[in-house]
């Protein structure tokens, strides 16, 4: 059936709904592209053949072949666009050098890079020195927050040059902006008390 | 040294500062370093929070933490040893101790730098005075010694005269220092000999927020909480525990006099601390009335509920009471508001008849939300059993305990509680089998008991809070239930495997059961002193001297040692 491979690009991003990005399904992708060419190329000769014979009965196949040519373009182009909102998603989860296990699936280096230097230029022209907006995506309560370790992850230094021991369950009452990366990975835990 | 005034030269001192909190595993260091924390978090003090099981773990995370900190918070630890030599800090280091164990050692209350004791100084502390015990090196024997060598090398006629002079000199010089000697060893032999509890850690810091004008009910029913921890597990005479609770008192009818004059200013969910003079039986709301009454080793020693007798005689106290045993066995909540209402006077009459003249104590309960109701009681069982819980390991159960003191943490807190009853009841079973089985030796100068290592719920016992709760209701039901009256002034030691694979014993002595006792125990310096004189393997890891760990095999040896040593 026509479309199906579109169906099955986009199922396949729904599956990992939560912002992950799957592998670049090239091969997908080169298949759509093949039965898009057959489609149109089928269409041209049947459009030939209707307009220099006036066979009336061909419209119909036409008609479908281009609603299914239409689909598939809009499928694409929504796979690909769904992959680049995931991809800007992660640099404002990870700041802007990406752990290597997620930059396994990215093929798209090049946009990431763009978008990175057009977010970094843009961020210098705010205030005098430039301001890091990607930091306290929500409004923080307070300045300085309790964390609690949860596992060894040895000395950790601080802006003014301290230097903290990360040992399991010892709980520390540091920056909030030092402590957000820490949280993201796993190795501090907030405590809300 | 003792300091004065706490605000100027404690939290000044440490406002802009980073500081470390190294927190023994008990109750009332909990609440105090939460009282503390919530002063931090307001000033905005960054701390790194470390919790300590024993002496090991105190000198391990100094080691860890000395290169970064200057500034270390001890509660609950630290003052009864010689800090300074056995943790060798640098010049730098200052050391806030905040601790309940006394004796305060003598070189901690001396040293004028690096050592601040936040302890209250009219605590009778009978501390010695600095001529007593620290002597400074006395310039004339060098003196002495010098002339020593002159006469040595040139005898002459007119230095013979000097001679006898000067050797009169030095004989007595010697004598008057041997005195000040044994003098001195003496001195610090009786401050030394018994261990006791000051008041608890917990107020110090409510009163330090007091005095920041930064006090908040929570932080008030923390100190009430850490208050309450020193009367359950026995650690202050009763005397002291009612001076206390005056002393909270007014603090919160402070907190309620606000509301006094409004009708419905408070909402519901905001937390009241009231004045209880509430029954003596642990956990009675939150379980049913028959099953606290045979857990709780108040009123299951006065009735000798391990007896068939005792069980009757329980049951004509429920009847005397009028209360149907239908009604009493199910969850209090569920009880009958009729009984309830006046359950407390009802309860007092009755048990007055049956010998039990102080059923009723003055304690404080917390009140928010609509059905979240605890006494400060409950709140110290339940803590416990999640900071001694065999399930978890001690970091775990650390964070736990420390979660459940938290309102927002309130199921926790129902799980400890869970954990608390469970424990109340092994503590009942075991007492009860000790008991009948006669497991309870005298060996002279004390009371000996060892748990064996098929007994039931054995693990629960091999944790120090745990084992001193059952010592102390095993003593308390040894004292109702024998006829020997010599032997209800005997101290009693128990023994309980700590360490199936290392193969050790934890032992823990508590001083004799007596209306007026003064809590005052003296096996810290005993065991101490039998494990030197039959070089058996003992560790004295833990802050309370009168608990130590041993190797089964040496346990008999000790014993005997501790015998000898104690007859």
């Amino acid at each position: 059936m026509f479309c199906e491979k579109a169906i099955e690009l986009i199922r396949e991003l729904q599956r990992m709904s939560d912002g992950q990005l799957p592998a670049f399904n090239e091969d997908g992708l080169r298949q759509i592209l093949q039965e898009m060419e057959s489609l149109y190329e089928q269409n041209q000769s049947d459009v030939n053949e209707a307009k220099s014979d006036g066979r009336a009965e061909l419209i119909p196949s036409i008609k479908l072949r281009h609603c299914c040519l239409l689909r598939n373009q809009r499928c694409v182009a929504a796979y690909l666009y769904d992959r680049l909102l995931r991809i800007r998603a992660l640099r404002w989860e990870y700041g802007s050098v990406l752990p290597a296990n997620v930059r396994f699936h990215m093929c798209a280096e090049e946009w990431f890079s763009q978008y990175k230097k057009s977010l970094a230029s843009f961020m210098r022209s705010l205030g005098a020195d430039g301001l890091d907006i990607t930091q306290d995506m929500k409004p923080p309560k307070s300045l300085y927050i309790e964390v609690r370790c949860l596992k060894d992850h040895g000395e950790f230094e601080i802006d003014d040059g301290t230097v903290i021991l990360l040992k399991k369950n010892s709980q520390h009452f540091l920056p909030r902006w030092k402590c957000e990366q820490l949280i993201r990975q796993g190795v501090l835990e907030h405590v809300m008390s | 040294m003792f300091v004065t005034d706490i605000r100027k030269e404690f939290y000044e001192v440490v406002a802009n500062q980073r500081v470390a909190l190294l927190v023994a595993s008990d109750i009332d260091a909990l609440c105090a370093c939460k009282i503390l924390q919530s002063l931090f978090h307001c000033d905005q003090v960054q701390y790194t929070l470390v919790p300590v099981t024993g002496w090991q773990d105190l000198g391990t995370a100094f080691l860890e933490h000395k290169e970064q900190f200057r500034y270390f918070v001890l509660i609950n630890c630290g003052a009864n040893v010689d800090l300074l030599e056995m943790l060798q800090p640098d010049d730098d280091s200052v050391f806030f101790i905040c601790d309940t164990h006394r004796p305060v050692d003598v070189v901690n209350v001396y040293n004028d730098s690096q050592i601040k004791l936040l302890i209250k100084q009219d605590d009778d502390l009978g501390v010695p005075s600095y001529d007593d015990i620290f002597r400074d090196e006395d310039d004339e024997e060098g003196g002495d010694s010098g002339n020593e060598s002159d006469e040595g090398s040139e005898p002459s006629g007119k230095r013979r005269r000097f001679d006898e002079g000067a050797v009169e000199r030095r004989i007595e010089r010697q004598r008057a220092k041997r005195e000040w000697e044994a003098r001195r060893r003496e001195i610090l032999f009786d401050y030394e000999q018994y261990e006791y509890h000051g008041t608890s850690a917990a107020m110090m810091f409510f009163e330090l927020a007091w005095v920041l004008t930064k006090d908040t009910k929570d932080m008030l029913w923390w100190a009430v909480i850490g208050l309450t921890d020193q009367w359950v597990h026995d650690k202050i005479t009763h005397m002291k525990y009612v001076t206390d609770i005056a002393t909270m008192q007014r603090h919160v009818s402070r907190h309620n006099h606000r509301n006094e004059d409004e009708e419905n200013s408070l909402s519901i969910d905001c937390m009241r601390i009231s004045f209880e003079y509430d029954l003596r039986l642990s956990l009675y709301q939150h379980w049913s009335l028959y099953e606290s009454i045979c857990n709780s080793s108040y009123t299951s020693c006065n009735f000798k509920l391990w007896t068939l007798n005792g069980q009757k005689k329980l049951q004509e106290f429920l009847a005397d009471m009028g209360l149907p045993l239908k009604q009493v066995r199910q969850k209090f909540h569920s009880m009958d508001m009729s009984i309830k209402e006046n359950l407390r006077e009802v309860i007092e009459e009755s048990s007055n008849k049956y010998g039990m003249k102080d059923i009723r104590i003055q304690t404080f309960g917390v009140h928010f939300g609509y059905k979240n109701r605890f006494l400060a009681n409950d709140m110290v069982h339940a803590c416990a059993a999640l900071l001694e819980s065999a399930e978890k390991d001690d970091g775990d159960n650390f964070i736990n305990a420390l979660d459940s003191l938290s309102r927002s943490n309130l199921d926790r807190l129902h799980s400890g509680i869970d954990l608390a009853k469970r424990k109340l009841i092994a503590v009942q079973q075991t007492v009860a089998s000790c008991i009948c089985t006669n497991l309870i030796l005298s060996q002279g100068p004390f009371l000996y008991c060892y748990l064996m290592e098929g007994t039931p719920d054995v693990k629960l016992f091999s944790k120090p809070m745990a084992l001193t709760l059952l010592c102390k209701y095993l003593l308390r039901a040894f004292v109702h239930s024998t006829r020997n009256k010599r032997c209800k002034l005997l101290p009693l030691i128990m023994a309980a495997p700590r360490d199936v694979e290392k193969g050790t014993v934890i032992v823990v002595g508590i001083p004799p059961e007596s209306e007026t006792s003064d809590k005052k125990n003296f096996f810290g310096r005993a065991f101490e002193k039998a494990a030197e004189s039959t070089s058996s393997r003992t560790l004295h890891d833990h802050f309370d001297t009168s608990i130590i760990e041993l190797k089964t095999e040496d346990r008999s040896k000790f014993l005997d040692a501790l015998i000898t040593l104690l007859s």
